[in-house]
């Protein structure tokens, strides 16, 4: 209701906001009034009311979760993801004043990628004198290997980015260029659609330029410059899981529709590059490259590093392969060439530098040094060619001491140093719990090379800083982020092309599916079914803990100690001991196998296994899926009860709930994937390692224990969830061979060894006949070839005379079923390692030992 | 002097080698005071793909990539070089901060190819010990020449010469503080040591004649060469305290180690490795 009134008089309706008088307000002007270009915003915002709009704000937040939109915080390898944080309000920019950035970015742009061609070939402006030698020599990032190389078309530079900062004259200043692999261009983008869908009424009054045409604009960028071939294939390089921004890489993957890949999955023949896939070798005409270029080849660039692709620049040198951007593009980030750009655009480009870089005083140069160690206390000192661990300093809040030290260090290595004028960056208005308050602002813009020149994006990545008097931007120590809107006019922008939504790419099927993917996948497949079967052996195994007399179908100590003793989990002996005692250890391991993740047989331990082959695939899975997943980490992060009783009772509770939750993981993964080959081995791995359970299960419950089987199975009907099929078909007569019909040959029970042989073989059939004869040059034969393996065990499951089996020799035991069964497991694990070999190649790489 | 130089290098491997690619330096390099007549390389198994280029520094590189299984991989190079001895000109006097200076403004195209070598590199990072340690060999004002062969005397004095001692990942602070290594290691040491007082220094790998009374002879041999304004590029031998003459057979320079490397490779698989390598450098008449 109050709204409604509110809204009744919306243009007199204000913003509970009160921007600082210091800084520049991007949205409202001294005089307490909106800014032109942000009326309509303000208006709509205005009139929405505070309430509304956190309302909105948390559909946004839901929406960033259920988009999986993260990013990795460094120095966390068990890859803690922080949801995005994105603040409602957008920063609207001017259509006009946006023309002229765009101008002056396209041009910065041209004459790095100029820079970058000079530096790397003849060195005019290092002979001539026009850029210090350095800044050339001295930066850790020019590598020399890659020097002589003409990049395709001349294009060193294919992506470009700056961070744009504004002070309080309403200037915009470049604060730094980022060459190497910008990122962001994918945040920018989901931030789009998050807030288009936030604020559609306003999104829809602004005529906000629409971000689509870039991101098509970049992925045609990538095929035209990919050299040699029609139908060229980009694969896009990732640093892995744990690097800071590896949603954004998967998210932009997939919009583009080309594969997202790690160095492993790539490798140089003949000096072309190649992907490992399932299928075989594919070549690879374009790497768009999310890794720093001394990363990308540990033959040619750094030693140190086995993450990218050896031989990569002999690739890149033979013309046969294009990197995006050129290897040895980082070069152009230090800040150190910001001071010579006016000259240098003045000469090549026959024209004024657009767009001004922060003031910077390079310390090798004497003038300028005096000028630094003078004026100390007004600049920021930052390293001239920065790197990791390298952070910016500031004078003004130093005591003399700390001062002298650093004037010192200058002094010895002035080369090394540069002073930036500190921007007092302009502010803009963000949602916090206390209403709106001003942050400090800076923002990212991106330039692609479209064949002529350089296009930019209408929009870009809003930082915002995480305190009003914080003077340091960035994602990394938790800063927020804004959608942008840049202001078109009515034709250009419209509701329903935008809104984030860009036409995204299929990709190129199986062919295109690394194997590193197929062979988490499959891993995924068998620990899955790992946890499955832990608990449900403890869930049939607990009840009989209770000092209760047993009813009905629970199993009793016995059995349990039979079976655990079976499988090795207890030692042997224990069923001579006193029936407390043996509660007592049975209670002890199951407890273990609950909470203790250190223990290799312990459900946490195939949890952990489960998610560290889930991590690398994240890609592949459905959202849904990597939430059960999470789900299941937090169900089984509690701690274990101290008393006995209520432990037992909080265990069952927790495996109750556990068994629904992985219930809930197969479904999804049977019904949200895609049923290409990485499904397959997914399920393959699923079959495999239930057909081996179960093939234990039988050898343990049936051939290792005493002549009276019929305590035992009660227990193994349940852990094999076939209690009920078992009664309505036999009733109550516990016999070896029904047992066998129904878990061992039975291809109609989804529990049964014989269904998992089934689907196997069917999976293994349906692979494309190229891909069953992969496999290493020298093991072509025949009987090397997963199918047959599987075939053969099937059909030795399918002939096995059930009557003979479950006939006791001369000593009372079961010795023809015991041999098939380790025969069964024998086999299974062939399959296993022949799949591993067929599909997944693992081998390591190596450096050669330095020689002399 | 004419030579024929043999460089052999032999990687075995425990396990199977699927494909491995490689990138050698050992083909000699011709310039001012030497001539390769005749040069020759061989790879075993036959590699697949075989390139040869010149890097960033003029080096003679051979880049190639073995796609069959194998055991074992060897590097073979034979040259025959002429040598000629170093002239026996005066070094001029000029006092090294004088040529410290000289760098700095570089103002023509040979003393900024020089300043190139006065920076920092991946194996060779200047630093207040080494600057230190390098500091009694240059009073103020003492000529660079005079100073540079005194700090190779040290070097060669107060360094113990041990094969094994150190690992070429052993970081610079660490080896000066064992004070032993091997030729590879003095000549870091000198470099980073001149580099920390601004002046410039770059890595020659090569060959020695063998047979002389000399360390390093066994494998290929390192040394420094140092930039003298007014005379050019001086050749240092810490390792032996000598300045080469027509003993000593340039392979390739660099900033460091890691620019000229003789033999670098990455393989798939294999497991564990080992490496032998025979160098053997003999004389021979006129071809």
């Amino acid at each position: 209701m109050n709204e409604t009134k509110v809204g009744a008089k919306t243009e007199k309706m204000e913003w509970q906001y009160q921007p600082t008088s210091t800084h520049w307000d991007e949205a409202i002007r001294p005089s307490g009034m909106p800014r032109h270009h942000w009326r309509k915003l303000y208006t709509s915002i205005g009139r929405m009311g505070f309430a509304q709009l956190t309302r909105r704000w948390q559909t946004g937040q839901h929406l960033i979760q259920t988009n999986g939109i993260t990013y990795n915080v460094y120095g966390d390898p068990q890859g803690k993801e922080r949801p995005w944080s994105l603040d409602p309000i957008p920063l609207v920019m001017d259509g006009q004043e946006w023309a002229k950035l765009e101008q002056a970015i396209s041009q910065r742009a041209t004459l790095m990628n100029h820079m970058l061609g000079d530096l790397y070939g003849a060195q005019r402006l290092i002979h001539q004198r026009q850029l210090p030698a350095a800044l050339l020599f001295g930066n850790p990032n020019f590598l020399r290997t890659c020097h002589g190389i003409e990049p395709a078309k001349g294009v060193f530079l294919h992506t470009y980015a700056a961070d744009l900062a504004r002070s309080p004259d309403g200037k915009w200043w470049v604060i730094s260029d980022r060459t190497q692999a910008p990122s962001g261009m994918g945040y920018a983008l989901e931030n789009r659609l998050v807030s288009a869908r936030m604020l559609p009424s306003a999104f829809g009054q602004c005529h906000v330029r629409p971000l689509n045409r870039f991101f098509e604009q970049y992925r045609e960028s990538l095929l035209n410059l990919a050299p040699n071939r029609d139908n060229p294939r980009v694969v896009l390089l990732t640093p892995g899981p744990n690097n800071e921004t590896y949603f954004e890489q998967s998210f932009l993957a997939r919009q583009w529709g080309v594969p997202l890949v790690e160095g492993a999955d790539l490798t140089v023949r003949d000096n072309r590059v190649f992907l490992k896939t399932l299928s075989g070798l594919e070549p690879v005409d374009m790497v768009l490259r999310r890794m720093d270029d001394s990363f990308c080849d540990p033959l040619e660039l750094r030693g140190d590093s086995l993450l990218g692709i050896p031989g990569l620049t002999q690739a890149v040198r033979s013309g046969n392969v294009a990197v995006s951007n050129a290897l040895g593009s980082g070069l152009m980030e230090s800040p150190g060439y910001m001071a010579f750009l006016p000259s240098l655009c003045r000469q090549w480009l026959g024209e004024e530098l657009k767009l001004p870089s922060v003031a910077t005083w390079w310390c090798g140069e004497r003038a300028t040094r005096r000028f630094v160690t003078a004026n100390l206390d007004g600049l920021v000192i930052k390293p001239t060619f920065p790197r990791l661990g390298h952070h910016p300093e500031f004078p003004a809040y130093m005591d003399s001491a700390a001062k002298q030290v650093l004037l010192r260090r200058i002094e010895a290595d002035p080369e090394q140093f540069l002073a930036q004028e500190q921007v007092a960056l302009s502010t803009v208005p963000v949602c916090t719990d206390s209403g709106l308050t001003p942050r400090h602002v800076v923002l990212r813009v991106f330039a692609v090379w479209d064949g002529q020149s350089y296009s930019v994006m209408p929009g870009g990545l809003t930082r915002v800083s995480i305190e009003a008097n914080s003077p340091v931007v960035t994602m990394q120590l938790g800063g927020g982020s804004k959608d942008t809107w840049v202001l078109g006019d009515d034709a250009e922008s419209s509701m329903p092309s935008d809104g984030g939504r860009t036409r995204t790419y299929a990709p190129r099927g199986a062919a295109d599916l690394p194997s590193r993917v197929a062979d988490n996948l499959f891993w995924l497949g068998r620990y899955g079914e790992r946890v499955e079967a832990g608990v449900r052996m403890v869930r049939a195994l607990l009840p009989g803990l209770s000092s209760e007399e047993d009813f009905g179908h629970t199993a009793t100590i016995q059995s349990a100690v039979q079976l655990l003793t079976g499988l090795n989990y207890l030692p042997e002996g224990l069923d001579k001991t006193s029936i407390s005692q043996q509660r007592w250890h049975v209670g002890r391991l199951l407890s273990g196998m609950v909470y203790d993740p250190s223990r290799s047989s312990s459900i946490g331990w195939s949890l952990k296994n489960l998610r560290r082959a889930a991590w690398p695939v994240k890609e592949w899975l459905s959202q849904d899926t990597w939430r059960v997943l999470q789900q299941l980490e937090t169900e089984f992060s509690v701690t274990a009860p101290v008393h006995h009783e209520l432990r037992l009772v909080a265990e069952m509770n927790l495996l109750d709930r556990v068994i629904v939750t992985l219930s809930a993981f197969s479904g999804l993964v049977m019904e949200n994937t895609v049923r290409c080959n990485g499904w397959h081995f997914l399920d393959i791995g699923r079959r495999l390692e239930r057909a081996l359970q179960t093939a234990d299960l039988l050898l343990t419950s049936l051939v290792q224990s005493p002549f009276d089987i019929e305590p035992s199975m009660d227990t193994l009907l349940q852990i094999a969830d076939s209690s009920i099929t078992y009664r309505t078909r036999y009733f109550t007569e516990v016999k070896v061979e029904f047992i066998l019909q129904l878990l061992m040959c039975d291809e109609s029970n989804p529990r049964s060894v014989g269904f998992q042989l089934a689907t196997l073989v069917q999976h293994l059939r349906s692979m494309p006949a190229n891909l069953q004869q992969q496999g290493s040059a020298d093991s072509q034969d025949e009987e090397h070839l997963p199918l047959l393996l599987a075939e053969k065990i099937q059909i030795m499951v399918q002939q096995a005379v059930l009557e003979d089996l479950a006939a006791r020799d001369s000593d009372g035991n079961l010795a023809a079923l015991e041999e098939l069964l380790r025969t069964l497991k024998g086999n299974l694990f062939d399959l296993s390692a022949l799949l591993t070999a067929h599909h997944f190649s693992h081998v390591p790489i190596s450096r050669f030992k330095p020689s002399f | 002097m004419l030579y024929q130089a043999t460089h052999l290098t032999h990687y075995k491997y425990e396990e199977p080698v699927a494909q491995c690619l490689s990138e050698t330096r050992i083909t000699p390099r011709t310039f001012l005071r030497q001539r390769v007549l005749k040069t020759t390389l061989e790879v075993h198994p036959e590699p697949t793909v075989l390139e040869r280029r010149k890097d960033y520094f003029g080096n003679h590189v051979a880049t190639f990539s073995v796609f069959r299984t194998h055991d074992h991989f060897t590097a073979s190079a034979t040259s025959i070089v002429e040598v000629t001895p170093r002239p026996e000109t005066i070094l001029p006097d000029i006092s090294w901060e004088e040529a410290q200076l000289d760098f700095a403004v570089h103002l023509d195209d040979i003393s900024l190819q020089a300043y190139e070598f006065v920076f920092d590199s991946p194996f060779v990072t200047s630093s207040f010990e080494l600057a230190q340690y390098a500091h009694p060999s240059f009073p103020a004002g003492r000529p660079l020449a005079e100073a540079v062969q005194e700090l190779s005397h040290r070097i060669n004095t107060e360094f113990l010469y041990k094969p094994k001692s150190t690992s070429i990942d052993m970081p610079l602070p660490e080896v000066l503080q064992q004070r032993r290594g091997v030729c590879q290691d003095f000549a870091h040491i000198m470099i980073g040591a001149l580099r920390s007082l601004h002046l410039s220094a770059r890595y020659v790998s090569g060959y020695l004649r063998s047979g002389a009374d000399v360390q390093g002879a066994e494998a290929s041999h390192a040394w420094v060469s140092v930039f003298i304004p007014g005379y050019g590029w001086l050749d240092l031998d810490p390792t032996n305290d000598v300045i080469p003459s027509d003993g000593h057979i340039t392979l390739a320079w660099g900033r460091d180690y890691g620019d000229v490397a003789p033999v670098k490779g990455i393989s798939l698989g294999g497991g564990k490795q080992t490496v032998e390598v025979e160098v053997r450098v003999t004389p021979v008449q006129a071809l």
